[in-house]
């Protein structure tokens, strides 16, 4: 079960603190509280499944017979995009610290935060070098259990090469904003060009880093072929003390520069393992890491 | 190098079970990972060193292996050929000698012997077998034609040097009847320094061969010293010689009884000897000793030790003073002239009477009718005693019913039967005498000891009895003479060689006879034993006679006083029969087996692996995936 009570609560407290706390923080100066209180006009724009219906202009709907909706002076929404890594190597970890559960609830929080906070929110999953399936964008928080339902229906699965997917996401137009891209980067193929490209296009972007303790420091001894679950390919290995510490140190050096990579493509960097609560991951060290406020 | 069991190879085929145990072994665990991205990396970083690290993943394999290797080879029991002097029937006759106790080779030369046969046995090859004879004063067969070098070793490490010559005729008389058992196949190994004889050695059977033991001869040693009595007091004769090729000065020092007696300085020429006597010495019992040492008060003198001490006993009981004190009794004179070994003195009372004794001691007193107010304090013979301190005598009798006669070694051979007595004085037997003759009226004669002292009684007068013209008189006193003042029992003045046998006339009083050597090892002598050969170390022995109430000590003396051993010059030939045999080289083949070595390697390697095995962790099972 996916989005079970206690997830839900945690959900529906981010969507109580969402007041406070907004996606894309970069752009913390036009919050405003008293969204829709202005009377100046400034712009219309699309209407997405979503908006409030008051906003509508129904005159330019009876004209135009397109829904439009207007813009205040003091609002400017943010367009958040989610990205959610559903390779099979993110099909793994058992129960509260499976990857890919854990990257669905980070990305239903973000989206509860965003959407509460009257952002537009696009989803997409990228599975087998494309994008799968996306959702949205949508807006307000009655699209909430859409969002839910749709995260809840993705199923992980097939190689990854982030580089193809990314790049298919940027190739359609859409609005550029903050980009999340939830993965384990556990990838031969990077997933830097993709998302380089898409900062191309004008993205903010940020990725969220999950992986499973035990790939970290994996619990395995002796002589074994390791087999991969996405690619199937096996590795010999004779597992002693000295090669599992040099393992370690080389998953520890790989985020460390995975992490600076990230620093000086100006890629806001947050790892999360998997065995700590993914809500404080959100509320806390994303906020530090600056991709939510 | 060569195998001894080949065959055992055939145990290398025990190397397939492992390999297939270990084929068996590594085939892989599949376990299932998120991603092998990492791993792959990480290996290929490893790729550098990757001949090592496939080493690495077989170094159980390896050594598994190489302690088998180890094992079977050991098992084939390996050998190098080594050059040896003997091999095949081996007899060794090892000297035993005095002269093998030579310090010129460190820590002497009879350990250098050892350290020589160890490496004979060490060449031994598994089918040669070895006989070990120590040449002492009789030859004794230490182990004979032993194939197990464990208990060879064993037995050379046990044996010992003696301090006194060395018998060569019996001991190539014995390794002669040994090689002959071989039929004649053995090689004879002489281990020694040389002290040989020049010439008459038999001939032996087989090879004989050599090996000298020795570097130097500086010795000096006393190579005589004896007593002689004399009238003036006994005359001290000593010989001193210098065995080595230096002329050198030594000191000499005699004692008497531990005390300094004289001492000087002699110049000896190399080679030469000198003597001198020392005359009008104390009657008195002694126990001389001359002692050789370096004029400047060094440590050692010189490279053998034993022959630089010498020992000689005077003992005075070699003739027994005798004093009778009568108012003239002839039969009593003439019977103490005539008895052998005996000096005789007499006292005569003073006109008034009164009794002096002289001051000298005597080994025994005979008081005839007369008592001195003061008993010595000696052996005492009484005839026709007064009340005394020692017993009680009463009135004159003559009744004598049913005269008896106890046997006892005193009274051997006393015919009394045809002895008359007039009158006797009526005695008690004292508590610590037992009669020998006796009536029914009370003891004639009784003898017994008493606070050390031995005292016998005769308790009539000899003139008023026919006794002095019977058998049985003079076979009586002679008894009882003995018995008072015994003879010596051996010849103290001459000195023995060791190893030679003392002879003892067994006193017929003795009980036990106990004797403490120098280095105060007690022997007792079974009682018939009248021959004593325990004297293998060189000084002065005890010979403590125990009775039940006394205890009399003479001394003799042991000494090497033998120029073959003091001369302790190497030598560089030996004569056996008509052949002269030089030091022998390594000309045979002997082998050395390899095994032990293999097996310690194995034991090492086992060891290693054992570490090996332990850093490895044991396999953790990954938990299933749901």
């Amino acid at each position: 079960m996916l989005f079970d009570e206690s997830t839900l609560r945690k959900l529906n407290q981010l969507t109580l603190v969402a007041a406070r706390v907004r996606a894309g923080a970069i752009k913390g100066e036009r919050r405003s509280s008293r969204r829709g209180s202005s009377v100046e006009f400034a712009d219309y724009r699309d209407y997405t499944p979503g908006d409030d219906l008051r906003r509508l202009d129904w005159n330019i709907y009876a004209r135009l017979d397109r829904p439009f909706i207007k813009l205040l002076e003091e609002e400017e929404d943010l367009a958040v995009h989610i990205l959610i890594d559903g390779s099979q190597s993110m099909n793994w970890g058992d129960g509260e610290a499976h990857k890919f559960n854990y990257a669905r609830r980070l990305a239903a929080g973000l989206g509860a935060v965003a959407l509460s906070a009257g952002d537009v929110v696009t989803v997409g999953f990228l599975r087998g070098g494309a994008v799968a399936a996306e959702y949205g964008p949508s807006r307000g928080q009655p699209s909430l259990p859409r969002l839910f339902q749709y995260l809840e229906g993705l199923e992980p699965g097939g190689t990854t090469d982030l580089n193809r997917s990314l790049r298919e996401y940027s190739i359609r137009p859409r609005r550029a904003g903050l980009l999340i891209l939830i993965s384990d980067l556990l990838t031969a193929e990077g997933y830097e060009t993709g998302l380089r490209q898409l900062q191309g296009r004008g993205h903010d972007a940020a990725l969220i880093h999950v992986l499973a303790p035990d790939e970290l420091d994996p619990p395995l001894a002796g002589d074994l072929q390791l087999v991969d679950i996405e690619t199937e390919h096996g590795q010999d290995v004779s597992l002693d003390v000295g090669l599992r510490d040099l393992y370690r140190a080389r998953a520890r050096a790989w985020i460390q520069s995975t992490q600076l990579n990230c620093r000086s493509q100006g890629v806001r960097y947050q790892s999360a393992v998997t065995n700590h609560p993914w809500d404080q991951i959100l509320l806390l060290r994303m906020r530090q890491a600056g991709i939510v406020k | 190098m060569q195998f001894l069991t080949p065959f055992g190879f055939f145990l290398a085929a025990l190397a397939v079970p492992i390999l297939l145990l270990y084929m068996l072994k590594l085939r892989r665990k599949q376990v299932q990972v998120s991603s092998t991205f990492l791993w792959v990396q990480l290996l290929r970083e490893q790729q550098a060193n990757a001949p090592w690290q496939k080493l690495k993943r077989n170094l159980l394999l390896i050594l598994q292996l190489l302690i088998l290797a180890a094992l079977v080879i050991a098992y084939a029991r390996p050998a190098i050929q080594i050059p040896t002097v003997a091999s095949g029937s081996v007899i060794v006759l090892l000297d035993g000698s005095a002269s093998m106790s030579a310090v010129d080779v460190s820590p002497s030369r009879f350990e250098e012997a050892r350290r020589s046969i160890q490496a004979l046995i060490d060449g031994l090859s598994s089918a040669s077998s070895m006989t070990l004879i120590l040449v002492a004063d009789s030859p004794q067969t230490l182990i004979s034609a032993e194939t197990d070098k464990t208990l060879l070793r064993q037995v050379v490490n046990n044996a010992h040097v003696t301090q006194g010559p060395a018998d060569w005729q019996s001991a190539f008389a014995l390794a002669a009847g040994v090689a002959r058992g071989n039929q004649g196949n053995a090689t004879i190994v002489v281990v020694s320094d040389g002290g040989l004889p020049e010439e008459g050695l038999p001939a032996v059977p087989g090879d004989v061969r050599f090996l000298p033991i020795g570097t130097a001869n500086d010795n000096f040693a006393i190579s005589a010293m004896a007593l002689r009595p004399n009238e003036e007091g006994p005359q001290l004769f000593i010989e001193v010689s210098n065995f080595s090729d230096v002329d050198r000065s030594i000191l000499l020092s005699i004692y008497a009884n531990d005390e300094l007696l004289d001492a000087r300085q002699m110049q000896l020429q190399a080679g030469a000897s000198e003597s001198f006597t020392l005359d009008q010495l104390s009657k008195s019992s002694s126990i001389y000793k001359a002692q050789l040492s370096h004029p400047e008060g060094a440590d050692d003198l010189d490279l053998l030790a034993l022959d630089n001490t010498a020992y000689a006993v005077y003992e005075s009981a070699a003739s027994r003073r005798v004093l009778l004190v009568s108012n003239g009794n002839l039969f009593l004179e003439q019977l103490l002239a005539s008895l052998p070994g005996i000096q005789p003195f007499r006292a005569l009372p003073a006109e008034d009477g009164s009794l002096q004794i002289p001051n000298d001691p005597f080994d025994l007193y005979i008081f005839d009718g007369q008592i001195p107010a003061e008993l010595p304090e000696a052996n005492l013979l009484f005839i026709n005693p007064s009340t005394n301190p020692l017993f009680n005598v009463g009135a004159m009798h003559n009744e004598f019913n049913n005269v008896r006669v106890n046997e006892g070694a005193l009274t051997r051979f006393v015919d009394w039967s045809g002895v008359h007595i007039l009158e006797a004085r009526t005695v008690q037997t004292p508590s610590w005498a037992a009669a020998l003759i006796e009536s029914d009226s009370g003891p004639l004669v009784f003898a017994g000891e008493t606070d050390g002292q031995r005292i016998a009684a005769v308790t009539f007068d000899l003139r008023q009895s026919d006794l002095p013209l019977q058998i049985a008189y003079p076979i009586l006193f002679s008894n009882l003479i003995d018995y008072l003042a015994p003879p010596s029992a051996f010849d103290s003045l001459t000195s023995l060689s060791p190893g030679d046998a003392l002879s003892l006339l067994r006193p017929p009083d003795a009980g036990r006879i106990v004797i403490a050597s120098p280095s105060d090892q007690a022997y007792s002598l079974a009682a018939e034993q009248t021959t004593f050969t325990q004297t293998h170390e060189l000084g002065f022995y005890a010979v403590n006679f125990l009775t039940q109430d006394s205890t009399r000590v003479q001394y003799f003396a042991v000494n090497l006083f033998d120029a073959d051993e003091s001369n302790i010059r190497p030598r560089e030939l030996i004569q056996i029969g008509q052949e002269t045999v030089t030091p022998s080289t390594s000309q045979q083949v002997g082998q050395r087996e390899l095994w032990k070595w293999l097996i310690a390697l194995a034991l090492l390697v086992l060891m290693i692996e054992w570490q090996v095995y332990h850093r490895r962790p044991l396999p953790v099972r990954i938990p299933a995936r749901t």
